[in-house]
């Protein structure tokens, strides 16, 4: 569909929807209730919407969690919560490793609780986000269990917090200490993003917003098969002496015969793959009704396409809430947010091959000329790659108020499910046709009672009581089939036999059936909690104790259940003993404790030692049988998990003072914390000689400790339209992590090329240190006449000088040390607004501090002997393989034939400080609303805004943009540019 | 408040979920389904190990060092002797964790079948016998195979179940002995054939017929054929002419022949799917949908024209072939007087820059008519009726029974076209029995083995005769493993 039709029909839905409302709404209904309701009651619908928390002032819990308002943030055209929040809140770090509209991206609160090996523990790192009280559920992780690669989980894997819409939201608080999250239990053990949406009011309102953007096309400097030549060509005349330097050695042909103009004529694939992204979103809501009863209703569309690669993302949302009160103590309430996000995705060769699951001959890359490139991407349209989700959340909500005591019961559902069809033609893959099914939901469902009792004793007291219980059903599941070899390219999907008196019946029509591969999979998690919670206010003092109970059925039968306390104590100094000082307008000292448990992702955990079926080896992970006969044996690909296993649970020691001068011109918020994560299950190398790859033991532990600090001042306060105001607000987090544990009270271990030690940060790099390069052989250091060797091979001349630390003349894994940090030290983000009239000047700053890359990129260049012309993902070369990137002059020109692999990228060679800043968004707007008060419009208000994204970066990293690195830390040159954007906006009020 | 009740007696309920994705010990053993499972589940797991990064073939061809590998490093590294070089491929080598997935399983079979007789009464006294018997077999087989990769192994008979212990390497001819035994124990109680009225095993096995069976499990023949094999390793000869000499008996009980040159290297012939001559193989079978892109030789040596390929990642030059092929009329290979080749069964494009060795090319569907999908559903082989009988001939020359080495070595040589073996002409009879060994077997995982009894009965390469008195011939043991078992010791000569 053309963009400007989504918004015709936008429109139309949106007059349709409000005429019929007005009909049947306001003549009978409200009419009615305006009669019988108090004038206050309005005050009462909207606050039982508010979340589980109190509105009372209860000075445990912290002013303000993020540095920009809302209406700051929902200038920013962002696709996803992640984006919105990026450099806003202290504490909350945001990994957005590609600017491809819709990916996957990562958020940790107070830094990361595990070593990340793979996308599994990434998963299990993210915070909670709970929109309106209901818990969002993400995919799960077992999906991975089929794949081979996990660049990308199998299905639309598109980020599924892309489905907030700024516009309707409210507020954003990111709890991240025991005060906040307690309540929200285990699911809430990597901290909360608790997001309320905007309530209704019972004025008949309508609100506009929308923008049109355009993401700017990067400028990169191409090269072609002669530059990569006489690149190659330095170490041949280094090394060999006939240009050869085995007999075996083959020298690729794409880069050997220089008359071949499609690589040795004009690298210009640029012109195909990137282009100006064009990018809108619009948002209208209308909200009216009476005091008795009212809505509101919000539909928006949005559209953002990439820079590069013909990637993009359409999001239809639409929003729904409905408050009745049919008595006058009961309320019903009612949510619904309904997304559905198509995403197109991008042409990685790498990405197709690993959902493929087959290499075809890599021996010629794509060709850096336009002519071939273009035409190698027109072979796409005659397949298919859509990528659906559909995201339903929902609650409805009865509440009895009885004054002081109220009950709520409610139920709430939230349910994603996504799409993956693909089918790839021939021409893509050395004429071999593909298609593939996929279809998973993740379901969430929540019923949910509490009753609270909030007595206002006197002047000096008051207590909180809440007691709730929490039943909630997660069930995941997904089929996926996938087939090669279609008897066509023009049938292009899995047709199945359906004539039941066929005795084909059922099998596959248009393709193999020797080569269709069938998976279904489904787990379930279920949890029921029970808690209580009692705050109580003495003037200036706050006591909150949360006690809960949890169980899930993921834990073991003899370990179901899990206590945790939490206790916050609150202390208003301003009010106990400043109350007349001018200086200090706000002084709040609050200490909170508690404990959380920690949820298992995996069912496997609960059965203790079990069987399945799995003969899988190498290449060939979805083996379930032999001699077409299912097998059962003990899981020793996935490890050994014996009984007793406990829960993981996580600690959480927070200080923080709220700060308030000068009439709150200044205020700040200051949190030191001490976040441990206990009694994590940990895979230790261990058994091999009983078949298991690791046995999972509990008793990790990880500490983080780190300060969060929000401080924000109205420089220039703005006392008259004529003045020029300026407000300032910087967020800051310092956090450090260190393995505190591990299991078997172990000192150290090795997994997967990652040292873990006992005191040392869980994010380090475990490298060799470079110091340069033996000239020739006889520099090799000798010891007792027999040369120094890496892992038993003899060092060469051309081989790098690995530092020996341990002085035994042999490098191996003992002469690597942990070097630099995958994540920032220092994270932060620095606002200013400026106002000056009806103008507003925003300026957005973003910066992280202490971490380092491994600029994989760079080293898998350089190891070009390893990588070429092997069937082998090492030695697939996507077309920017043709684009210039990094800093050749910094790398000494080892012989890469070497069997020591020079070139390795587990060496500090190619660590690199990727430190940043980026000025992230400059805004610029203008409010209409005087000259719209003078013209005597309808309109209440109308704000027109330009912004700028993305500006600049500065960075002493050599790669390209240092944020594109995901979790590894190692740069492979994936990350999609996140690109600079200029949009124009406006936001209306009716 | 009756909710509150609900809520107190259902919350139990509610949180016992049994995995749909994993069985666990309560639901396990009960029935016959289960044991059929866990037998399979060991034949799986040994066909894992052997096909894992092809293993099979980087041990017993690659490393022999004839092949050429043109693009692939870590091929190279093994070609050199290179074993500690850090690839992928080299890094799974070194580590045995697969094989002792194969022992594990098979002790916790071995010490859990008793339950399912207790709780299934389909399940019979011979169906019992017959299944301890084939994982006894595979069990014992797993550590001969350990045995040759790296020596000394920790012997472990018992699955520790939950309550493992690291061991300390066991001395190989103490394992080498026990599996002997084992695997003569495990031969007594072996059928010639399933579900195919042997008395040994009454009525369809685990109700399937024949045809499901043939070639994918191991009979008493290749029990037999596996001793001799483990007797020849030992260098104990006699043993090794007995046990071939029972296979060599026997084979027309169990359905066995000799193959054609023809069906050997057509594409759907010998190594294609399953059958009752791979004496004792492991199948990838095309209907079960278990064709695969990896495990499997094809993988390393077809390349262009057969598949869309354009570098094979191992091949021998011409050179190589014709010191080996070099008798007229070998139907496996030769050239004529004009120097052509006369046939391409065993080596295709040869006058090209890469000769394609495409003895094995069971692409798909056993057909080489569509290059463009590298998919095989070749079978791992082992060994079969031929190799048994040349490893009879070996045993008999050792032992200078020289005109009984002599006819089993013309079995082969008349099978493949050849002239008898000529005394004058012919040289050194123990040559030619491996010479013959290496022409007939190339591709099949046991050159390398072949080269090390080789050099023990002749002794005439200082440099092997070196690697194997230093223990060069033993494989590294694998970094990781050594850090997670503080027992172990690293090969000397890899230290």
């Amino acid at each position: 569909m053309p963009k400007n039709l989504h918004v015709k029909w936008l429109y139309q839905t949106m007059a349709v929807f409000y005429c019929s409302f007005l009909l049947t709404w306001s003549d009978g209904y409200a009419q009615t209730a305006q009669d019988s309701i108090p004038a206050d009651s309005t005050e009462t619908i909207t606050d039982s919407l508010q979340e589980k928390q109190p509105k009372i002032d209860f000075t445990d819990l912290p002013k303000k969690t993020v540095g920009a308002s809302v209406k700051e943030l929902s200038v920013f055209p962002a696709v996803s919560l992640q984006q919105s929040l990026k450099g806003q809140v202290p504490g909350l770090y945001i990994q957005e490793s590609s600017g491809e509209p819709g990916t996957i991206q990562q958020m940790y609160i107070r830094g990361v609780p595990m070593p990340l090996f793979s996308a599994k523990e990434v998963y299990q790192s993210q915070p909670l986000v709970v929109l309106d009280g209901i818990p969002l559920i993400g995919e799960h992780p077992f999906a991975y269990d089929i794949q081979q690669y996990d660049f990308n989980r199998i299905g639309p894997a598109t980020n599924l917090l892309t489905n907030i819409d700024m516009n309707n939201i409210a507020t954003v608080e990111v709890l991240k200490d025991m005060a906040g999250m307690a309540l929200y239990g285990p699911l809430a053990a990597n901290g909360v993003i608790l997001l309320t949406s905007k309530q209704v009011s019972s004025k008949l309102a309508i609100d506009a917003h929308a923008y049109f953007g355009v993401a700017q096309r990067p400028t990169v400097t191409t090269i072609n098969g002669e530059y990569e030549n006489n690149f190659r060509r330095q170490f041949y005349d280094l090394y060999t002496a006939t240009g050869k330097y085995s007999e075996d050695d083959v020298y690729p042909l794409y880069l050997s015969d220089s008359l071949n103009f499609d690589y040795y004529g004009p690298s210009n694939w640029t012109d195909t793959y990137y282009k100006n992204g064009l990018q809108h979103g619009v948002t209208a809501d209308i909200s009216g009704g009476g005091d008795r009863a009212n809505f509101r209703f919000s539909l928006g569309n949005l559209r953002q396409e990439g820079i590069a690669d013909g990637t993009g993302l359409n999001r239809y949302s639409a929003m729904f809430h409905v408050n009745m009160k049919p008595l006058k103590w009961l309320l019903f309430s009612a949510m619904i947010n309904g997304n559905r996000l198509d995403r197109q995705r991008n042409h990685n060769m790498r990405d197709r091959f690993a959902e493929v699951g087959y290499l075809p001959d890599l021996q010629a890359p794509l060709a850096p000329n336009n002519d071939i490139y273009s035409r190698y991407m027109l072979q796409y349209d005659n397949g298919f790659d859509n990528n659906y989700t559909n995201i339903i959340e929902g609650h409805a909500k009865l509440v009895a108020d009885f004054d002081k005591f109220k009950y709520t019961t409610q139920l709430v559902v939230d349910y994603n499910e996504g799409y993956r069809d693909i089918f790839y033609p021939r021409p893509l893959l050395d004429g071999n046709s593909y298609a593939s099914n996929y279809y998973g939901f993740s379901q969430r469902m929540i019923y949910e009672n509490f009753g609270s009792y909030d007595w206002n004793i006197n002047d000096h007291h008051h207590l909180y009581l809440q007691a709730g219980n929490i039943l909630q059903w997660d069930s995941y599941k997904y089929n996926y089939a996938y087939a090669y070899k279609g008897v066509n390219d023009f049938i292009k999907l899995n047709l199945l036999e359906s004539d039941p008196n066929n005795d084909n019946y059922l099998n596959p029509t248009a393709f193999p059936k020797q080569l269709v591969y069938k998976f279904l999979d489904r787990t379930k998690q279920n949890l029921v909690s029970f808690y209580g919670k009692a705050s109580y206010k003495y003037d200036a003092y706050t006591v909150s104790l949360l006690l809960r109970t949890d169980g899930s059925s993921n834990a073991q039968p003899t370990e179901r259940w899990l206590f945790t306390p939490a206790l916050s104590l609150g202390w208003d100094i301003k009010e106990a003993s400043l109350q007349e000082n001018k200086v200090w307008s706000t002084l709040n000292l609050r200490l909170n404790a508690g404990r959380l448990g920690r949820l298992n992702a995996y069912d496997n955990f609960s059965q203790g030692p079990s069987y399945t079926a799995d003969v899988t080896f190498t290449g060939n992970v979805t083996t379930p049988g032999y001699n077409g006969i299912a097998t059962l044996n003990r899981p020793y690909n996935f490890g050994w998990v014996g009984y007793g296993i406990p829960w993981a649970y996580t600690d959480q020691l927070d200080l923080g003072v709220d700060v308030g001068l000068l009439n709150d011109r200044i205020t700040a918020s200051i949190d030191g914390y001490i976040k441990e994560d206990k009694n994590q299950l940990l895979g230790i190398p261990a058994y091999a000689e009983y078949g298991y790859s690791r046995s999972y033991e509990p008793g990790m532990s990880v500490r983080n400790t780190g300060v969060d600090l929000l401080l924000s001042a109205a420089i220039l306060p703005k006392t008259s339209p004529r003045n020029l105001g300026w407000s300032a607000s910087l967020n800051l987090n310092f956090n450090q992590n260190k393995l505190t544990a591990l299991p078997r009270g172990l000192e150290e271990l090795v997994i997967d090329n990652r040292l873990l030690r006992v005191g040392a940060p869980i994010d380090q790099y475990w490298l060799l240190t470079n110091d340069g390069m033996y000239q020739a052989d006889e520099e090799v250091p000798q010891v007792d006449g027999v040369a120094q060797t890496y892992n038993g091979i003899t060092l060469h001349g051309g081989d790098p000088i690995w530092r020996d630390l341990n002085g035994d003349n042999r490098i191996n894994d003992e002469d690597k040390s942990l070097q630099g940090n995958i994540f920032p030290k220092v994270v932060g983000g620095f606002n200013n607004q400026f106002s000056y009239g009806n103008w507003s000047l925003g300026l957005n700053f973003y910066f992280n501090l202490g971490r380092k890359i491994i600029n994989e990129e760079m080293a898998n260049r350089f190891d070009f002997v390893n990588r070429e012309g092997t069937i082998n993902m090492s030695s697939v070369k996507e077309i920017t393989f043709w684009e210039k990137r990094g800093d050749y002059n910094k790398y000494p020109l080892y012989n890469p034939w070497s069997t020591v692999i020079p070139y390795r990228n587990e060496q500090d060679l190619f660590l690199e400080n990727g430190s940043f800043l980026k000025l992230r968004t400059i805004s610029l707007g203008y409010d209409l609303s005087d000259w719209l008060k003078q013209m005597s419009s309808k309109v209440k208000r109308i704000y027109v805004y330009g912004t700028v994204n993305n500006v600049f970066t500065v960075s002493p990293y050599s790669g390209r943009d240092p944020e594109l690195v995901n979790y590894t830390g190692y740069d492979a040159g994936y990350g999609m540019a996140i690109p600079r954007t200029y949009t124009l906006g406006f936001k209306m009020d009716l | 408040m009756f909710l509150g009740v609900w809520l107190f007696t259902g919350c139990k309920k509610m949180l016992d979920v049994d995995s749909t994705r994993l069985v666990n010990e309560e639901h396990m053993w009960v029935s016959m389904e289960d044991s059929r499972a866990a037998l399979i589940g060991v034949y799986g797991l040994t066909r894992a190990a052997l096909a894992d990064n092809n293993a099979y073939w980087l041990y017993g061809d690659v490393r022999a060092g004839e092949f050429k590998a043109p693009t692939r490093q870590d091929l190279k590294a093994i070609i050199f002797n290179d074993l500690t070089a850090s690839y992928p491929s080299m890094e799974a080598l070194t580590d045995w964790r697969r094989w002792y997935a194969v022992v594990n399983a098979a002790n916790i079979f071995l010490e859990r079948i008793h339950e399912v007789k207790e709780n299934d009464d389909r399940y019979t006294d011979n169906n019992m016998t017959v299944d301890i018997a084939q994982i006894r077999f595979l069990r014992a087989f797993a550590y001969f195979y350990m045995v040759r990769i790296w020596g000394d192994v920790p012997l472990i008979t018992s699955s520790y179940d939950g309550n493992f212990e690291n061991k300390p390497r066991d001395n190989q001819d103490k394992i080498l002995t026990w599996a002997e035994q084992e695997m003569l124990a495990a031969a007594v109680d072996l059928p010639f054939r399933y579900s195919s009225g042997d008395e040994q095993q009454i009525g369809n096995y685990y109700n399937e017929d024949a045809t499901r069976w043939m070639g994918a499990l191991v009979r008493k023949t290749t029990a037999y054929a596996m001793l001799a094999h483990l007797a020849a390793w030992q260098g104990n000869y006699p043993e090794a002419a007995t046990y071939s000499k029972f296979v060599l008996e026997m084979y027309p009980v169990g359905g066995l022949g000799y193959t054609e040159t023809d069906d050997l290297t057509n594409a759907n012939g010998f190594f294609y799917n399953k059958r009752e001559n791979q004496l004792f193989g492991f199948n990838f079978d095309w209907g079960h949908i278990d064709a695969s892109f990896t495990g499997h030789l094809e993988e390393l040596t077809l390349a262009s024209p057969l598949v869309n390929k354009s570098v094979p990642d191992i091949y021998l030059t011409k050179d190589s072939i014709l010191s080996v092929f070099n008798e007229l009329g070998d139907e496996r290979f030769s050239l004529d007087t004009l120097g052509n080749p006369t046939t391409e069964n065993y080596f295709m494009n040869f006058n090209g820059k890469y000769p394609i060795f495409s003895k094995i090319k069971c692409i798909m569907g056993g057909s080489t008519a569509d290059p463009n999908f590298r998919t095989f559903s070749s079978a791992i082989v082992l060994t079969r009726l031929e190799d048994i009988t040349l490893l009879r001939a070996e045993a008999l020359a050792v032992l200078g029974e020289r005109s009984g080495a002599i006819e089993n070595l013309n079995v082969i040589r008349e099978l493949r076209g050849l002239e008898n073996f000529n005394e004058a002409t012919g040289g050194n009879l123990i040559d030619a029995i491996f010479k013959e060994r290496k022409r007939e077997l190339m591709g099949e995982g046991q050159r390398w083995y072949d080269l090390v009894r080789y050099n023990r009965i002749r002794n005439n390469n200082p440099a092997f005769t070196k690697l194997i008195n230093e223990g060069g011939i033993y494989w590294p043991i694998n970094r990781s493993l050594l850090s997670q078992n503080d027992q172990l010791e690293q090969n000397a000569y890899w230290k």
